[in-house]
């Protein structure tokens, strides 16, 4: 145990490989596909956040004499809904509901789910027969049916929208979760962090998460698409969001009967949740490929 | 050695796995992994495990660091007794394990000396004060800290990740290293390094190693004793050259019957082995090795024989033909 001064000296000088993390956004910025994907999503966000300055005209303010223009009136580049309400506005202010309905519950669910699924995973036995037969139970419904149930129950609202998709994408988290745990549960160097005597809290913070939170953050972006669709679904049943705020969902269900007077202008909804949850789907794909390297 | 009290002794060790699998997991029978095995392990020595797969090795060593635990039997360090008056954190701290696979043991998110360093400052070590002991160790173990200490376990070769292993297992300054086939996967030249370092550690530290392998060869080199295991049992347990020599029990003699001789005028005449080993699930009646030993007699399916001390050394075995007066009528008479 001697040559301290030695040691330190060769402290000061150790060569550091770069972390795991700045490997995958390296990685992650060489895929177009992902980072095309990456700049659309930061578009439809700063739209969100900025979309008083943005959008051209008041959303709300309705006009009996022009209603339902198509696309390329001056004055309406988007053309006007049925309530004659300025297409690219609606579109514009409608970013901040749907995203706040797509993201919001995905964010919940992976809080409550991961803490679930590590839980019933790392614990094991009958913890985790309780927690994952009572998920399973909710995963043994669709999930449209779910969300829904769930809301019907609840009530229409933005608030009780969010609870039930929410609710509703916890189980399948909660299983990603789970299985990504009993398997790093296994390997050696969890059984060496055991034989040293730490805590398991200790060793589920130091190895556990670093190795389980990855994966399970790729499958819910992967959610997020869902989300979104199963938002604008219960806005499109009046569950949701109601009227007259701008919801991608909610203007597609209010635009249906012009379908057959001006169908771009009634379809322009569904292309936002179109491009929006593709663009999720492809970063998660993006992410997916750039962790699962062996690194 | 001298016959003071053994650092390591293992009294009865038994542990049944129930089989799951029944209506709601309700138990359908039980593997009898380790089942009832006795055995001391002096300060300073080298005990070699040896045995088929299944046979227990693995499931020994997990049961001395408490990765599981026993159903019963007791362990003993120093004369302390495990759950008396020996705590656990003590066990731990002085018994650490080496695994098999080198990649799986060390955590891919976290660099060399973070994982060296994990066990000592979960026992209260400063994280400087660890990660200077880390380096430390790492230069021990034959790996410039300056080059190794910031990297991760995907940027090293098999034997070097195996050294950092047996650096963080070091780092607990331990008094016993089980390594569990801790050289197995890695290639013969660099086997042999990694061997010759745990003989350098050996000496420098005055560790007491269980060496658990499949290669026979190894385990001769390294051991200073050897305990044979068959279906939870010790088969056989004795100094290295008496084993290797003058093996007693029969399953020992078809185990080295199966190494391939180097030395013509040592040629095998024992037949080797059929069959796989029976099911740990429902072990045969009486000696264990019956249904594939060639002398087996009467006696052997009715009466477990029992570990019978030969006379002179501390030479164990677990076989009627070795116990005089046991019944069995001798190997002439029954051999086929």
């Amino acid at each position: 145990m001697s040559a301290t001064a030695a040691t330190f000296e060769r402290l000061a000088t150790v060569e550091r490989s770069p972390g795991y993390w700045s490997g995958v956004i390296r990685r992650l910025r060489r895929d177009p596909v992902a980072m095309v994907a990456l700049a659309i999503i930061i578009g439809l966000v700063l739209m969100a956040l900025f979309s008083p300055w943005i959008a051209p005209a008041d959303p709300y303010r309705s006009s009996m004499l022009r209603r339902l223009r198509p696309i390329g009136t001056p004055g309406f580049p988007l053309g006007t809904d049925e309530l004659g309400r300025d297409m690219l506005s609606r579109l514009i202010y409608g970013a901040r509901l749907s995203l706040l309905m797509g993201v919001t519950p995905v964010f919940i669910a992976f809080f409550v789910g991961s803490f679930l699924g590590i839980t019933a995973g790392y614990v094991g036995g009958k913890v985790n027969t309780v927690v994952m037969r009572t998920v399973d139970v909710f995963f043994a419904f669709p999930s449209v049916l779910l969300a829904i149930a769930l809301s019907g129950a609840l009530g229409a609202g933005i608030f009780n929208g969010l609870l039930s998709l929410s609710i509703v994408f916890i189980p399948p988290i909660a299983r990603i979760a789970e299985s990504v745990t009993t398997a790093v549960r296994k390997i050696d160097y969890v059984e060496a962090a055991r034989a040293s005597g730490a805590s398991s809290m200790t060793i589920i913070r130091v190895h556990v998460l670093g190795n389980v939170l990855g994966p399970i953050f790729v499958y819910a972006t992967g959610l997020i698409s869902v989300s979104l669709i199963l938002a604008s679904g219960l806005s499109f049943l009046g569950l949701g969001v109601k009227p007259p705020e701008p919801e991608w969902g909610l203007m597609l269900n209010t635009l249906r009967n012009a379908i057959y007077v001006q169908p771009w202008v009634a379809a322009l909804p569904g292309l936002m949740i179109f491009i929006t949850s593709i663009s999720f789907n492809l970063l998660s794909d993006g992410l997916r490929s750039a962790m699962d390297i062996k690194a | 050695m001298s016959a003071a009290a053994p650092l390591l002794s293992v009294n009865g060790l038994t542990k049944h796995f129930p089989l799951k699998g029944g209506f709601f997991g309700r138990s359908t029978g039980t593997v009898r992994a380790v089942d009832g095995i006795s055995f001391d392990v002096a300060e300073g020595e080298t005990l070699g495990i040896v045995g088929e797969s299944g046979c227990g090795k693995s499931t020994t060593a997990r049961l001395l660091v408490d990765l599981i635990r026993p159903d019963g039997g007791e362990i003993m360090l120093s004369a302390r007794r495990l759950g008396v008056d020996l705590p656990l954190r003590d066990l731990r701290r002085n018994v650490q394990m080496v695994f098999q696979d080198s990649y799986a043991s060390l955590n891919p998110r976290l660099t060399m000396e973070e994982a060296i360093a994990f066990g000592p400052t979960v026992n209260g070590v400063s994280t400087a004060e660890a990660t200077r002991l880390a380096h430390e160790l790492l230069f021990k173990v034959g790996l410039e800290p300056k080059r190794f200490a910031g990297r991760y376990p995907h940027e090293l070769s098999g034997g070097q990740r195996q050294r950092v292993n047996i650096a963080r297992a070091l780092a607990f300054k331990p008094k016993i290293v089980i390594l569990d086939e801790a050289v197995s996967a890695l290639d013969k030249s660099v086997e042999a390094q990694v061997l010759n370092l745990l003989g350098d550690l050996k000496r420098e530290l005055g560790l007491t190693y269980i060496f658990i392998s499949h290669d026979l060869n190894v385990v001769r080199y390294m051991s200073d004793r050897v305990m044979v295991m068959y279906l939870g049992e010790i088969a056989e347990i004795g100094p290295v050259d008496a084993i290797y020599e003058r093996p007693s029990h029969p399953y020992t003699r078809a185990l080295l019957a199966a190494m391939p001789s180097m030395d013509p005028d040592h040629l095998t005449r024992e037949a080797p082995l059929a069959g796989d080993p029976p099911n740990p699930i429902n072990p045969p009646s009486g000696c264990r090795f019956h249904t594939r030993c060639r002398h087996a007699a009467t006696v052997c399916i009715s009466t477990p024989p029992g570990l019978y001390t030969l006379p002179g050394e501390r030479h164990l075995v677990n076989c009627h033909l070795a116990i005089p007066n046991s019944g069995h009528p001798g190997i002439e008479a029954v051999t086929a």
